[in-house]
């Protein structure tokens, strides 16, 4: 009895003095905004940068990039260090005209050398970036504020590639001085400069006074790195985080929590439709598989309950995805609401026994991520398939292993998802069916067809804006004809906060946010 | 006794030696790759293909491991797949916040099991003894993940009294010199930051130590039963000693013995609950990073890590044998 008693008093003792820091700490709190990310991230440097979230967002905060979307709609290029832009008939050339006295976090001067020196760093040293910025041809320094960059052959989605964070513009003497160590103390002309980084632990940035914006409202960014799921959702709910994004991952938050978010006043979700696919995937490649049948591919198309999956399962926290594009892609071909199969089971056993399979006679493994939603998707779909008469058999693979057996072409059916890493109907389109890059781990596997291959490399390359849109909707009613997959859903951006937080813009291709215009109220 | 510690020593080597074989092929086992990990879902094979060649993952297996075991011999444990840091640089940066974790979580087992042991023994089949017996029961079978989200949800939801998880609450920002937080806090002659880093202790430590606390409680107070019953014990009583000398002073050390084999063997096993422990509360240890780099087919973090752990653990079991020793007279010969 006596020892609980200490205990307890020890522990009130404790709790009193936390209190009293805490009192001490309110003033810091309010202007710091607190933003759990799920892992630490692999790095802050943008000529190392290969699109992986967390990171990809941090150098978004402390580098700014020649040009960037304009959010809401995030449907248009607007000039960030560059004031303005011009490219030339044949879509080789891109001239850009920069901000005037930007200065970086190092004291100085942003100019067209330090540009050049940025983009062909990313050029020499980011092997993510080889197939786009291998285009660069040359990039010549017209003045101190004006430069052109070259390519060596038209590629209208390079625009779009500047206002990733591989494109980042770094501070040169910040580079010169630091030389490896760049990327642990990366200097940029962002809304926040890098202050400290502890392993595993938090990534804290201090407001840029300076910036050219105009300062920040927030005085400093904390990422603190907590890995799992339940405890970041205890940790929002109990202040200790502001912010709190899905990610556009299917394992962050289970959607129970989702629920019983939107049910709690101190918490607001955003949720923004993204351009995420998630898909029933078919090995088309392989002669021996029953789905190299379209009429079974069609079949299992017809025989998944879309709505259902989407309301039931999961919660409205996805759209419906007709195509190889999500319908809010500028290049969407709205025909192809039509075109996607419907939920159908009738036609789709019609179909299975066109092709001459008995109810009963097929089974297959199906192949799917980890994590408890993946796998409800997966025995949602199973329960489909039952119903026209597949048996399918769900095997939760981690990541590594399940694009093991992708890229070896060892599976029949497999649950997938496509999340594009910039802002262009490309980054589906290309990667995804181009089929002399079937064999890799992006891609649909499709049979050979020099056609389609032709149709899309002309997308990619035409100069011309409504034509490429032209040639893309194109694109989508080829690939609605030869089913690649079943499309399933398109999941939300979902983004939790506490209500106290402000001026939060949503990005959603690639979902990253910028806290520039991030504010706290006070609580 | 130096000749045996040194022979003690020398054997670890062999161990260790096994043990990296283990993992090297295991890790290379699993299905998946860390290339294609690393680059994720946007990747073509010519960007992994490039990156497998960057990492030398296109090497013979024997290659590497003959090129591991090469720079293993100068001290260097490769470099992280995925960060491209020294792996040794990244272990010693989290071994502090395992350390520190499990060493006050051993110091709470030892300070809460055996008391409570020696109370149930003392007063074997009372109201406290049966009580203890479903306590101790919950605290062994109850998986660490529940008991971790209960403590958060009652400490540090509904209760508000603790921090539900991290390291330091993160507006302390004390710059790390040792590694430990307590320690550098009060370097830094912040009292309030070492409190603090204190309070964040508590509930990953008693997780922690639940289940050490547990199986030694009930691992005493069978032990202390046993004893009690001996004849020397009677011998110790009918001269008329007091109750508590004959507990403590006889009985106690008598029942500590095989205890401290249970303690240093349950210890090893308890690093291997920081894992998940450290996950559920953000906690920045080598327990996750071996936990990340598994996920991420990071091979030369999964090696040197396993490489720690083993090293504890032989450690810990050397420890153990020697303590063993200094307490009964009888084992101290056969280490001559």
């Amino acid at each position: 009895m006596v020892l609980s008693r200490r205990m307890a008093t020890a522990l009130m003792l404790g709790t009193a003095l936390a209190g009293r820091g805490a009192l001490a700490q309110s003033d810091r709190q309010a202007r710091t905004l607190v933003v759990a990310v799920s892992s630490d991230p692999v790095g802050l440097e943008p000529a190392a940068n290969r699109a992986e979230p967390v990171g990809s967002e941090i150098i978004l905060n402390i580098f700014d990039t020649l040009v960037a979307w304009t959010p809401p709609a995030f449907k248009a290029l607007e000039g960030r260090l560059a004031t303005s832009w011009s490219i030339s008939p044949d879509g080789r050339d891109f001239t850009f005209v920069l901000r005037p006295n930007v200065t970086f976090h190092d004291g100085t001067k942003l100019d067209a050398e330090a540009v050049k020196f940025s983009l062909e760093r990313t050029r020499e040293l980011n092997s993510y970036m080889k197939a786009s910025f291998g285009l660069i041809r040359e990039i010549t320094v017209l003045g101190p504020l004006e430069l052109r960059i070259s390519l060596s052959e038209p590629m209208p989605v390079f625009l779009s590639l500047l206002a990733q964070p591989q494109a980042g513009i770094v501070s040169p003497a910040a580079v010169r001085k630091l030389g490896d160590g760049f990327g642990a103390a990366p200097v940029g002309t962002g809304p926040f400069r890098f202050r400290s980084r502890a392993a595993d632990t938090n990534i804290v940035l201090d407001a840029n006074t300076e910036y050219f914006r105009g300062a920040p409202k927030l005085q400093r960014i904390l990422y603190r790195v907590i890995p799992d799921a339940s405890t970041r959702r205890l940790e929002l709910e109990n202040g200790g985080v502001d912010i709190c994004q899905q990610n556009g991952q299917l394992t962050s938050l289970p959607v129970e929590d989702i629920k019983a978010f939107r049910a709690n006043p101190a918490i607001e979700v955003i949720e923004v439709s993204s351009q995420i696919i998630r898909q029933l995937e078919f090995n088309n490649n392989n002669p021996d598989s029953p789905v190299h049948d379209i009429r079974v591919r069609r079949a299992i198309a017809h025989a998944i309950d879309y709505d259902g999956l989407i309301n039931g399962v999961l919660g409205g926290t996805a759209e419906r995805v007709y195509g190889p594009l999500t319908s809010n892609s500028w290049a969407f071909e709205p025909a192809m609401r039509e075109m996607a199969p419907n939920y159908d089971p009738a036609r789709a056993r019609a179909l299975l026994a066109e092709a001459g399979h008995a109810p009963g006679s097929l089974s297959f493994k199906l192949y799917s991520f980890q994590g408890s939603l993946w796998g409800s998707v997966a025995t949602f779909i199973q329960a489909n398939l039952a119903a026209i008469g597949i048996k399918a058999t769900v095997e939760q693979t981690e990541f590594p292993a399940l694009r093991a057996l992708h890229v070896a072409g060892r599976f029949d059916i497999a649950l997938d998802g496509r999340q594009p890493w910039y802002n262009d109907p490309d980054a589906h389109i290309t990667i995804g069916y181009l089929s002399s890059l079937a064999n890799t781990a992006m891609s649909f596997r499709m049979p050979p067809d020099a056609e389609l291959d032709a149709l899309i490399l002309k997308a990619q390359t035409t100069v011309d804006f409504e034509q490429r849109r032209a040639l893309y909707q194109q694109v989508q009613r080829e690939l609605a004809a030869r089913v690649p997959a079943a499309y399933l859903f398109s999941n939300k951006i979902i983004v939790f906060k506490r209500a106290n937080v402000k001026g939060l813009v949503v990005n959603s291709a690639p979902p990253l946010s910028e806290y520039w215009s991030v504010w706290k109220e006070a609580r | 006794m130096a000749r045996y510690l040194a022979w003690r020593l020398a054997a670890l080597l062999p161990v260790l030696a096994l043990v990296l074989v283990i993992v090297f092929t295991l890790s290379r086992l699993i299905p998946g790759d860390p290339a294609t990990t690393l680059l994720g879902p946007g990747a073509t094979s010519a960007q992994i293909a490039a990156l497998r060649a960057q990492l030398h993952l296109d090497e013979a297996p024997l290659l590497q491991f003959t090129a591991y075991l090469g720079g293993l011999a100068q001290g260097d444990l490769g470099r992280s797949l995925k960060s491209g840091a020294p792996v040794l640089e990244e272990i010693l940066l989290r071994l502090p916040a395992t350390l520190e974790l499990s060493l006050l979580a051993l110091l709470l087992a030892l300070l809460a099991g055996i008391p409570i042991g020696v109370w149930s023994a003392v007063r074997a089949n009372s109201g406290f003894d049966h009580a203890v017996r479903v306590v101790s029961l919950a605290g062994v079978s109850m998986p660490a993940f529940l008991f971790a989200l209960l403590l958060q949800l009652v400490f540090g939801v509904w209760l508000g009294w603790l921090p539900v998880s991290g390291r330091a609450s993160p507006f302390f920002l004390t710059e790390p010199v040792t590694g430990f937080a307590i320690l550098d806090a009060l370097l830094e002659g912040d009292g309030e930051a070492a409190l603090d880093a204190f309070l964040h202790l508590l509930l990953p430590t008693t997780v922690l130590a639940a289940f050490l606390a547990a199986t030694l409680g009930r691992f005493v107070r069978n032990a202390m039963l046993e004893v009690l019953g001996d004849d020397f014990v009677r011998t110790a009583r009918a001269k008329g000693l007091r109750e508590g000398a004959v507990v403590f002073r006889h009985a106690l050390r008598n029942a500590l013995l095989p205890a401290l084999t249970i303690v240093g063997l349950k210890f090893a096993e308890m690093l291997g609950g920081a894992v998940l422990t450290e996950t559920v509360f953000a906690w920045p240890g080598i327990g996750r990073y071996m936990f990340d780099a598994i996920r991420n087919r990071d091979y030369p973090v999964i090696q040197g890590t396993t490489l720690v752990f083993a090293l504890i653990f032989l450690l810990t079991a050397l420890l153990v044998d020697l303590l063993s020793a200094w307490l009964d007279p009888r084992l101290r010969r056969g280490m001559r």
